[in-house]
């Protein structure tokens, strides 16, 4: 296990993805999941004290292989409860992308899609009555937007959802993540509606918090997107540069920021962005802030994610 | 039931509001109204969903027949052929609608059958302006193509109804015992005289229906987004639907912006039930939000998140219409209709206690209820995602008999049969079968289209079809019950379809054997006729050389080839079309 201090410990060998490794409160959220305890992992989300936690102990419980038998059970037993429901949706959208696999569409067969859009589905009619019950649970709301996008109920469904979402919970951080996927080209969205909502949650958003991380998330995705020769040329600009530079002042590098348990994926985005421009220098703080705890997403879009962060790292430290 | 219709003590809770009495046999509900013209309307409980599809439009013929005679008159009067009830409504003097009353009553009893085929024309004409509204589709798909149904389908009696038929029809649904007349009057007025024959109270008809799974949806046009569903007449019912379009109002319109009209009625269908229907128009770009919005707006309801608010301001809306003056009159029209059909007469007094009894439990009641017999018309792809199951879009049997090709496409055979007609596609079987088939209308080229009761159409174009014979045709006018059948006019020629091109199949193994036997016979006759030529061609310069050349037998061996190559051509272009 690496070290929980914020960085510094950079001669070790090398950064650990392990959302668990990087963030140890969680370990006993996985311990009471494998064992398929449904009264301490229920235990576990009471006790935690924001909504965007509530998320992140979603996400992580929905890779989980095998955790929806227990919270199949744990739907029988509590009907009427919005989390459990919305817990076993999340875990039933993920066996479905992972049937379908990370894979762009063309590479998907008919059988996988078919099973996938069972899974969606089965996912999708659940949280419909979870949104209709309690209409402010972010949650519920939050994997709408990933059912929406496989589904391929289009762009404006998706904007509804988060709409609805966020005029309770204005900058719900794993929300925006989501919409900001769906508003991609990929997606059926557009560069266009994909920085401006990027930039959009950053300035709405109060100083100090994640939201500018969807900036610098939205030209890495942009970079993706582009022919591998026009790649560097994008990051390196300029105006790319300069729009990075302000998202992490008034998000991550702000004097009000306090860590929490969406840092290390917008630590990592920006320093992943700056990196690929080759602004090692803005890269620094951020890699600082790290020290060798990385998140899989965007690092996952690197060949070897781990030897692109050392090597990015130590540009990063020489700069 | 019927007897109870005619029961006064139904309406002797309407008393000191509506009088009561009977004109000529017909019951009759009168009440004053101010100002110096009186409102009269005539129902009848006969409509559209009386009719068989190749009946359709009979009704509303009588009703045009009836008002022939009034001609140009000044007067502001009207007909209305509605599903189950046909109105005449007159507004004048009371010298005026006593004598709009007479002559309406009087072209009932004897109809200007001079001018059938003119108000035939009429109707049809009347039809193709009107177009088809976001909602024509529902009924066919709910309920096929019969009863409440046929109101999505083109009148086609119009096209065969003969004076006969219309005349029993007239006297057989338009008669006293058929009928309920209002007035908005403080007396019966003098000089009426509306003799009808005697006859008998039919009740609305029975609900059909041509979906075996609800919640169902269909596709429908860009732009609309259209929810029906039936619910048991009730007080809350009618509350239900006004609380259900200012929901769609308020998520649609008001918060998400995605809609301009979004709304909800209940109308009553029968005497024990009504039709909800919901509505909300979208810009394309946005349609997906309003499916969603509706969607969500449904399920909430559907969940009990209903706010008391909700409630009172609908109840205060429905309260508020008791204000009006002239009550009494107001309200002929809907206790016509209530006697008319055999529903519950509720006074003022009473429907007010209901509306103010109606709870939050209620609403969530009939909001299950409507969910569970909804159907959902969206633009764009499906709502499986929803809960929503897809209508049927094929059969489930499928009939044997003789086979006939589709020219455009292999995969698609039409089959005629004793019991029926099947259309095979690649994704399933059409079937209409002889003992259930609404109509089958004849064209004098052949063609001839079946529509089953559950909607389901076949089309047999001897243009398309191989050997469709006359034959064939023959069987199918035998088969088909003749009170089925309607026959239309011919077609002109750029009317009768063509084959298109084929539908390329290649690559499936079925298709690539045949080619394969093709090409062996291709090679083997063209072989056959090369080498037969060839020695022609030998035989024709040797006879040319000699000295007596014999040229019978030169022309006896070349008349031998031309068969050969003349199958070798046919081959060869029976290969090329089969590979598509």
């Amino acid at each position: 296990m690496s070290s929980t201090i914020s960085g510094r410990s950079t001669g070790s060998g090398g950064p650990t993805f392990d959302p668990y490794d990087n963030t140890p409160e969680l370990i006993p959220l996985r311990t009471a999941a494998q064992a398929g305890h449904w009264p301490a992992v229920r235990a576990f989300i009471a006790g935690l004290d924001s909504v965007e936690k509530v998320c992140s102990a979603s996400s992580l419980l929905a890779d989980i292989a095998g955790a929806e038998n227990f919270l199949e059970r744990a739907v029988t037993e509590l009907p009427g409860d919005p989390l459990p429901r919305t817990l076993l949706a999340h875990r039933y959208v993920y066996i479905g992308w992972d049937i379908r696999s990370g894979a762009r569409a063309q590479h998907v067969s008919r059988d996988q899609f078919d099973q996938f859009h069972a899974w969606l589905r089965r996912a999708e009619q659940i949280l419909i009555e979870v949104c209709a019950e309690q209409p402010a649970y972010a949650p519920a709301w939050t994997v709408r937007l990933m059912t929406a996008r496989g589904l391929q109920l289009g762009q404006a469904e998706a904007r509804r959802r988060y709409d609805r979402l966020s005029a309770h919970h204005p900058h719900h951080y794993h929300a925006q993540t989501q919409l900001l996927q769906q508003i991609c080209p990929k997606w059926g969205g557009s560069w266009d509606a994909a920085h401006g909502f990027a930039r959009e949650c950053a300035t709405a958003a109060p100083d100090g918090s994640n939201a500018g991380a969807l900036v610098a998330l939205a030209h890495i995705e942009h970079w993706l997107d582009l022919e591998s020769t026009e790649r560097g040329a994008y990051m390196r600009g300029l105006p790319v540069r300069d729009d990075l530079r302000f998202a992490a002042q008034v998000s991550v590098l702000h004097p009000s920021y306090r860590p929490n348990w969406n840092s290390i994926g917008a630590h990592s985005a920006f320093a992943f962005a700056f990196s690929l421009g080759g602004h090692f220098a803005d890269a620094a703080p951020h890699f600082a802030f790290l020290g060798d705890r990385a998140s899989e997403f965007p690092w996952d879009y690197m060949g070897d994610p781990k030897a692109s962060f050392l090597k990015f790292r130590k540009s990063a430290m020489e700069a | 039931m019927t007897t109870e219709l005619h029961d006064h003590n139904g309406l002797a809770v309407l008393d000191g509001l509506i009088s009561h009495t009977t004109t000529q046999g017909i019951p009759t509900l009168y009440a004053p109204a101010s100002g110096n013209e009186i409102t009269a309307g005539l129902f009848f409980r006969v409509g559209r969903a009386d009719e068989t599809l190749a009946t359709a439009g009979i009704t509303h013929l009588v009703e045009h027949l009836a008002l022939h005679r009034l001609g140009l008159s000044d007067l502001h009067y009207n007909g209305a052929t509605a599903n189950a009830y046909t109105l005449f409504h007159v507004t004048g003097s009371e010298a005026e609608v006593v004598a709009h009353l007479n002559t309406v009553c009087a072209g009932l009893r004897d109809l200007p059958m001079d001018r059938l085929e003119t108000e035939k024309e009429i109707l049809r004409t009347e039809a193709a302006g009107r177009g088809n509204g976001p909602f024509s589709q529902l009924p066919l798909w709910r309920y096929g193509a019969q009863g409440y149904g046929l109101s999505s389908y083109n009148e086609l009696g119009t096209w065969s109804l003969t004076p006969e038929q219309v005349r029993q029809w007239a006297q057989t649904r338009f008669t006293r015992d058929n009928a309920v007349l209002w007035i908005t009057s403080d007396h019966m007025p003098e000089g009426l005289d509306l003799t009808l024959p005697e006859g008998r109270r039919f009740p609305a008809p029975a609900a059909t229906s041509a979906l075996p799974v609800t919640p169902a949806y269909i596709h429908g046009d860009d732009g609309h987004v259209v929810f029906t569903s039936v619910l048991r007449r009730s007080t809350a019912a009618s509350v239900f639907a006004d609380v259900l379009g200012r929901a769609l109002f308020q998520d649609l319109r008001q918060e998400g912006g995605y809609s301009y009209s979004a709304e909800a009625d209940c109308s009553p269908r029968d005497a024990g039930f009504a039709t909800l229907t919901a509505y909300a128009d979208s810009l394309p770009q946005k349609q997906d939000a309003v499916v969603g919005g509706f969607v969500d707006t449904l399920a909430r309801l559907r969940a009990g998140r209903i706010e008391q608010s909700e409630l009172d301001s609908v109840r205060t809306k429905l309260l508020k219409m008791y204000d009006t003056p002239d009550l009494g009159a107001a309200s002929l029209p809907s206790y016509a209709l209530s006697l008319l059909l055999g529903h519950r007469i509720l006074s003022p007094e009473q429907h007010k206690a209901e509306l103010n009894a109606v709870t939050l439990a209620d609403l969530h009641e009939v909001a299950r209820e409507a969910w569970d017999g909804g159907l959902l018309q969206v633009p764009g792809q499906g709502v499986d995602w929803a809960g929503f199951t897809l209508a049927p879009q094929y059969s489930t049997t499928a009939v044997t008999g003789t086979r006939h090709q589709s020219l455009e496409d292999d995969r698609v055979t039409l089959t005629i049969g004793t019991e029926g007609v099947t259309l095979t596609t690649p994704k399933g079987p059409i079937t209409v079968r002889y003992d259930a088939c609404a109509v089958m209308t004849t064209r004098p080229d052949g063609a001839r289209s079946l529509t089953g009761h559950d909607g389901f159409v076949i089309t047999v174009e001897p243009t398309l079809y191989r050997g469709v014979t006359p034959e064939r045709t023959a069987f199918l006018d035998s088969a088909v019950p003749a009170e089925a059948v309607v026959r239309m006019p011919a077609r002109e020629p750029d009317q009768i379809p063509q084959p298109r091109k084929q539908t390329s199949t290649a690559g499936s193994a079925g298709t690539g054997r045949s080619t394969w036997a093709w090409t062996a016979g291709l090679w083997l006759v063209g072989l056959l006729a090369a080498v037969w030529g060839l020695l022609c061609a030998v035989i024709t310069a040797d006879e040319a050389g000699a000295a007596a050349p014999e040229w019978d037998a030169v022309v006896g061996v070349w008349i031998l080839e031309i068969p050969l190559a003349l199958v070798t051509w046919k081959l060869y272009q029976a290969r090329k079309r089969r590979r598509g």
